[in-house]
């Protein structure tokens, strides 16, 4: 009889009270628990094994290019380190969002499924812990992912030509990403009622944001035309050329008059003329929305135009694309309100907090129906749930 | 969505303070499905409550609206006068609940679900590691208690499942089909368990289909069909409303024709071996009956309630409603 026996008193009296440490000691149990199971399945480990091999492969193969073409152009512009690192950077965050769904979207509904969800929810656990917790084991298992490619871009960084705060920075832009993905997956998985129908999901969302995104603003931007007041250009290292209207203009720029801005090369003069123009800036947060977009636009480099340190690689080609799209055509259209455009877009204008802050929004949004679909007791049920 | 009842509802019959759990009036709809339409149930604390009804009549959906899974539609529920709806986390720390389907954590340990449940409802390191040894010595999983779940029998899962359930001593017990995936030992051990936990002043409520056992573990009987409560009553009250009795002897010709002479309607059994069975009122009319039978000359071999008492109600209940 004294087996059961225990009295209230001895086992409540001290019970930790709410309040904020509770509340993350109930989302640490959970991470706890998810990542132990992680950790003993045996599919996790062969997961690793074959991103290790597969990150591997694409370094080796990029190293053997760049001393292939060592060999064959001497003096290839460039170092080999920023190459593979840009190469095995762009791979491991492709890879990488295509991994984060395949552990995050099962995570709840495939308890669900499991009848272990009803009993967490029978516990003290409130829904915005089983949510939290949930995404921060997800989100942990697709850092190891990010951790295990991290060798692979040291050797880029070995190899000279990136610098430790361009690594640091792309690392944690990553790990946020990865991030994203897993908190939409884990929103989603509270949503849908089986595994399989909110990996497809997440999948989808996944491709919506790099695909999708780049699709959208093509759209976007054939749909945004717009107008520019802009006057004419004139070349000043160029021969015979052409006024608008098609006359010959005089070779000399004195000859001309009413010159607006002109730097070494170029000169803008004459009236302010309405042209069309493609309004990128109204549809540039598509662009954002990214995750390529949203790394390569958080790494820094240098806001210079003409010295560049690694040869102006994809990534920050990337990033000068988007920022050339946001600033729309008044900065991109030469002599736009009668003035030469920057060639370089500096520091001051990155799109990556908006596009990082949409990608944000959206997850929020997707946590908040999550959190109205795990609140019990239960009153609205999704068509075919059953609660245990 | 309909307002819930008002509360005043919960209170037992009479206005006294009820210790227990409550639900009154309580209906609850899966979309175009009513699955519970104005049931009421009540499970007192210090007795064992079994909760009896054929398949589909409701009694896992009761369960899960006791257990504060789903909110009721229409009625209210009352855990110890905490109510689920408005304060979930209070009432959560008096409701243990094992569902039918076993949710078990396959790769943890038995020791290690015990601690992670325990951890979730706030209960202290320092008493933590005892409860459990506790617990696991309770439901005899002590050998197996760092095996990982998925090694443990059904039964094993399913004593796994009532020591999670117990493990912040609630004060109300919900035990969805505890029995079924049992051994005879473990069924046994079940029995002495849920009867210790009414002993302590718990409210145990108990689903199942296997009536006869039910007799064994329970005070009260709840009687629910097509989301409806049909018959509450006490199993004293069963058995004292008659039952149905089955007897056989060496000559079955000179049994038929005592029972004749006494003017008794009876019928052959269905059992295998050749018995006849009749209903009788309370247990002094079998006492009389045995006593007469005996005394006629006819040679007794066996005389002993054909069914549980439970089992007794539950078919007429259903004669009914056929």
């Amino acid at each position: 009889m004294t087996t059961v026996r225990n009295s209230p008193e001895t086992l409540d009296a001290p019970r930790r009270t709410g309040g904020f440490a509770g509340y993350v000691d109930g989302i640490r149990a959970v991470v706890g628990m998810e990542l132990r199971q992680r950790l003993r399945s045996r599919g996790w480990y062969i997961m690793l094994a074959i991103w290790f091999v597969l990150v591997g492969l694409v370094t080796g193969l990029t190293w053997y290019i760049w001393t292939s073409e060592q060999n064959i152009h001497a003096g290839f512009n460039g170092s080999a380190g920023a190459l593979i690192y840009e190469i095995v950077l762009a791979f491991v965050l492709l890879l990488a969002l295509l991994v984060a769904p395949a552990f995050s979207a099962n995570a709840i509904n495939g308890d669900r499924a499991g009848g272990t969800l009803a009993i967490l929810q029978v516990t003290l656990l409130r829904p915005g812990q089983i949510l939290c917790g949930k995404f921060l084991a997800s989100w942990i298992a697709g850092l190891a992912f990010l951790v295990a490619s991290v060798p692979f871009l040291v050797i880029g960084v070995l190899q000279g030509g990136v610098g430790i705060g361009e690594i640091l920075v792309s690392i944690l832009m990553i790990a946020v990403e990865i991030g994203v993905v897993c908190a939409i997956g884990v929103g989603i998985s509270a949503l849908a009622n089986r595994p399989l129908f909110s990996i497809v999901v997440t999948y989808l969302c996944v491709s919506a944001l790099t695909l999708g995104t780049l699709i959208a603003f093509g759209f976007g931007a054939l749909l945004s035309q717009g107008t520019v007041m802009a006057n004419q250009i004139y070349y000043k290292n160029a021969g015979e050329q052409y006024g608008a209207d098609g006359s010959l203009l005089p070779s000399n720029l004195k000859q001309i008059g009413g010159v607006t801005d002109q730097d070494s090369d170029y000169a803008c003069y004459g009236p302010l003329v309405e042209q069309p123009a493609v309004r990128t800036d109204r549809v540039a947060w598509l662009l954002g929305m990214n995750p390529l977009v949203v790394v390569a636009d958080a790494i820094p480099y240098p806001s210079n135009d003409s010295s560049l340190t690694y040869g102006g690689g994809m990534l920050e080609s990337a990033s000068q694309a988007a920022r050339a799209a946001q600033a729309g055509p008044d900065s991109t259209t030469m002599c736009a309100n009668g003035k030469i455009g920057p060639a370089y877009f500096g520091q001051t204008t990155p799109l990556w907090p908006l596009g990082l802050g949409i990608q944000l929004l959206l997850s929020a949004g997707i946590w908040w129906l999550g959190w109205r679909a795990l609140r019990t007791p239960a009153r609205r049920l999704a068509r075919g749930t059953r609660v245990a | 969505m309909s307002q819930p009842r008002e509360a005043q509802q919960a209170d037992a019959p009479g206005g006294v303070e009820f210790r227990g759990l409550v639900a009154s009036g309580i209906s609850r709809n899966f979309g175009p499905v009513r699955a519970i339409e104005y049931m009421d149930f009540s499970a007192p604390a210090g007795q064992v409550t079994a909760l009896i009804g054929p398949n589909g009549a409701g009694k896992t959906t009761l369960l899960l609206i006791l257990a504060s899974l789903l909110a009721p539609d229409e009625g209210s529920v009352r855990v110890m006068g905490v109510d689920p709806v408005a304060n979930p986390s209070a009432a959560r720390l008096q409701i243990g609940w094992m569902p039918d389907t076993l949710g078990v954590w396959e790769s943890l340990t038995a020791r290690e679900i015990l601690l992670v449940m325990g951890r979730l409802y706030r209960i202290p390191k320092s008493r933590l590691a005892a409860r459990v040894d506790e617990l696991l010595a309770l439901v005899n999983l002590v050998e197996l208690a760092d095996q990982p779940a998925r090694v443990l029998s059904r039964g094993q899962q399913q004593r796994l499942s009532l020591a999670r359930a117990l493990i912040h001593d609630p004060a109300v017990l919900l035990l969805d089909e505890p029995a079924s995936g049992l051994d005879p030992g473990s069924r046994i051990a079940l029995r002495r368990i849920l009867r210790e936990l009414a002993a302590a002043g718990k409210a145990v409520v108990v689903s199942s289909h296997v009536l006869a056992e039910l007799d064994e573990i329970a005070d009260r009987a709840v009687f629910v069909n097509a989301g409806r409560t049909v018959l509450a009553q006490t199993v004293d009250q069963a058995s004292a409303q008659g039952r149905r009795y089955a007897i056989s002897a060496l000559d079955p010709a000179q049994l038929a024709g005592q029972l004749t002479r006494l003017g008794l309607r009876f019928e052959a059994g269905s059992g295998r071996r050749e018995t006849v069975s009749l209903m009788l009122g309370a247990e002094p009319d079998a006492a009389r009956l045995l006593h007469d039978l005996v005394l006629a000359g006819v040679a007794v071999t066996a005389f002993a309630p054909a069914g549980g008492a439970l089992e007794e109600t539950y078919m007429s209940m259903d004669a009914e409603q056929r």
